[in-house]
């Protein structure tokens, strides 16, 4: 290795290799802290709810005027899509996942508690509810049919006496023992935890829920409201088919009623992380054109350095330089200076993402970003610059002789 | 040393081919110092460039060191280059970017000697012309005529078999050219094979044979015998 006369070569070209270093050290760091972003909101979108996701759709209804007869009418519309063909079973509900909207509160451990032990959010379930989500009950029992109450509307405010909630809750609420059997407290009304499920999330999708996305109770409700949601399960592979044949079902059961759009989960999870999943492809991109751009850069100069030292490289094999010495050259030439660029980048790169972190609760990059940045950086180097390097190899030696 | 036998060597362009060596022969023995003379554009560099190995000829033959050099792929010819021959060019063709010791350390790294070994050889070659104070000076901070001396310490420190010389004093006033001719006499003293272009009566009279080449070929090997006394009285 030509080291030490490589790097005096290169002091008496600064300019040149400075711009080529800071353009690969932003490169660097930008592409690290993109690629982390990318990473961490496709693992974000891609978190399992708990539900069984792909049989799983929701219908959006809305009594038409004010029907007095609301409980006989929910009952009606449940037996009827329960009843249907292909329907494993169905409940009626104030929230549904994925669906960015619903309600929470503070869970307590104790009355008048002045900070929540943790926030939650409500789904209203009668005891069909748990095989409608097809959710794991990992510990104690279901809801019986006789638990469960008429709820009316948003402004009623009847405590639930039994919950069933998430692990994650459970484990935040009473680490490192049993929740079941315990009670928390919910607007000052105890409420007896009679069952666990493994995983129920939260309806919101923002990424400002992350601490509490995995905390939800279910209150043993019939939620009787002119707007309300019905979860249908079906059997695998029926859903289409199902999904039509309730929206018939239910008008025909009565028509003064209007019906939102209805969709599967698995349409809803592509439509809550439709913005993440753009941030995603525009990052890509950028990282994409910041590549190309600095491989162009290391291109252009490189070329620029062939050009200029065309007679220096006739006189290097004049004496005796391989074709394969020429390319060598640039190659350490190019690696000393993606070097540094990579070196000043990764420290760039941690900075960047340190100020994120206090600017914008990201999270703290993980070490194996920079490193593969850095090998990414290096790796494109050497191919911007083989192109011009054969060029140079290819000056004849001749050169040396002739022009003057 | 070096011999060539009916060597030819053309030119081609899109639309003429032009000969700038035709039926070429030459001989030059081990410890020789010839000067080839001819007029401009009559082949003198043509024959320099294929006698170091920078070009390939069209035909004929070429022994280097008493081995046929013809066929030799380019990695081979890049080697023996950097063994065998040590170059003196007219613009000295020093790189600019390094300094002196660096320039004469150019050739020594392609051959792969180890550090001990290159610097052993840069103070010793930097000693013989004379320019030891100035190892870490540029180039373009020393005058020409020092330039061509660097130059020559460049050629020598591979401790090549053949010296090859075009117009080595041709950009530099009558001084320091005398100077760079003294240099080169005292190498051939001490036993260099040196093959020297030039354009100056004066300098080729210097040398121990004259070799005239018009139009591609040689036209008078004869020896002088005035330069031969000379030599050997020196010697
Ligand atoms: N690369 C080339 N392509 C085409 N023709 C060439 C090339 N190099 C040299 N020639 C021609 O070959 C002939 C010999 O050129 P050469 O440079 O050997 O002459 P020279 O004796 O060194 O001349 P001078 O004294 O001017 O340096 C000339 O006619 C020249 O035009
Ligand atoms: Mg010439």
């Amino acid at each position: 290795m030509e080291l030490v006369p490589i790097l005096s070569a290169m002091r008496r070209n600064k300019v040149g290799a400075i711009i080529i270093v800071v353009q690969m050290a932003v490169t660097l760091a930008i592409l690290c802290n993109a690629l982390f972003i990318i990473e961490q909101r496709i693992a974000w979108s891609e978190r399992p709810t708990g539900a069984d996701e792909r049989n799983v759709f929701v219908i959006i209804n809305q009594w038409v005027g004010d029907p007095t007869n609301l409980p006989a009418l929910l009952q009606a519309d449940l037996a009827g899509l329960r009843a249907l063909p292909g329907v494993i079973d169905a409940f009626a509900s104030n929230s549904f996942l994925l669906s960015n909207g619903g309600w929470s509160y503070g869970v307590d451990l104790m009355p008048d508690q002045k900070e929540s032990t943790a926030q939650a959010a409500r789904y209203f379930t009668d005891e069909h509810g748990l095989q409608s989500l097809g959710l794991k009950l990992i510990a104690g029992r279901n809801f019986n049919a006789d638990e469960i109450a008429d709820l009316f509307g948003v402004n009623d405010q009847t405590p639930a006496v039994s919950v069933i909630i998430t692990k994650a809750l459970a484990e935040k609420l009473f680490p490192g023992k049993s929740a079941l059997g315990q009670s928390v407290w919910i607007a000052n009304h105890a409420a007896n935890i009679i069952g666990i499920v493994d995983r129920l999330q939260v309806p919101w999708v923002d990424p400002s829920v992350a601490k509490f996305s995995d905390y939800s109770i279910l209150e043993p409700f019939r939620y009787v409201a002119s707007g309300l949601y019905y979860i249908v399960r079906t059997q695998p592979g029926q859903l289409e088919a199902v999904l039509k044949a309730a929206e018939k079902e239910l008008f025909d059961l009565n028509r003064e009623r209007v019906l939102g759009k209805s969709r599967s989960l698995t349409e809803a999870r592509v439509e809550a992380y439709k913005d993440d999943r753009g941030l995603a492809v525009i990052l890509g991109v950028v990282c994409a054109a910041l590549l190309v751009i600095t491989a162009f850069g290391i291109v252009g100069l490189t070329s620029y350095w062939v050009a200029q030292r065309r007679r220096q490289i006739g006189i290097r094999r004049a004496l005796g330089a391989t074709r394969h010495a020429i390319v060598r050259y640039f190659q350490t030439e190019n690696l000393l200076i993606a070097g540094a660029g990579a070196a000043i980048g990764v420290a760039l790169a941690l900075s960047l993402n340190l100020w994120m972190v206090n600017a914008f609760a990201m999270q703290r990059l993980h070490g194996s970003y920079p490193l593969v940045g850095a090998i990414v950086v290096l790796i494109l180097g050497q191919a911007a610059v083989l192109w011009p390097a054969l060029k140079a190899a290819s000056i004849p030696p001749e050169l040396a002789t002739r022009a003057a | 040393m070096l011999k060539m036998t009916h060597l030819s060597k053309a030119y081609r362009t899109e639309v003429v081919e032009t000969f700038a060596l035709r039926d070429f022969s030459i001989h030059v023995r081990e410890g020789e110092f010839v000067a080839v003379t001819g007029p401009s554009g009559s082949g003198k560099t043509t024959f320099l460039t294929i006698a170091g190995l920078l070009e390939e000829f069209s035909g004929g033959e070429y022994q280097l060191d008493g081995a046929n050099v013809r066929g030799l792929n380019d990695n081979q010819r890049s080697k023996l280059r950097n063994e065998k021959i040590g170059f003196i060019f007219q613009a000295f063709n020093l790189i600019a970017d390094l300094n002196v010791q660096d320039n004469i350390d150019v050739p020594l790294r392609y051959r792969g000697f180890n550090g001990a070994e290159r610097r052993r050889r840069i103070q010793e070659a930097l000693g013989r012309v004379g320019l030891s104070a100035r190892s870490r000076h540029y180039p373009a901070e020393l005058s020409g005529g020092q330039q061509q001396r660097v130059a020559i310490a460049r050629a020598l420190a591979g401790s090549p078999r053949l010296l090859l010389a075009d117009e080595p004093t041709g950009n530099l006033d009558t001084q320091m050219a005398r100077g760079v001719m003294d240099l080169l006499e005292e190498l051939h003293r001490d036993g260099a094979t040196i093959v020297m272009v030039t354009h100056d009566p004066e300098l080729a009279v210097r040398a121990q044979r004259e070799v005239h080449i018009v139009d591609g070929q040689v036209v008078d090997m004869a020896p002088q015998p005035r330069l031969v006394e000379a030599a050997q009285a020196g010697s």
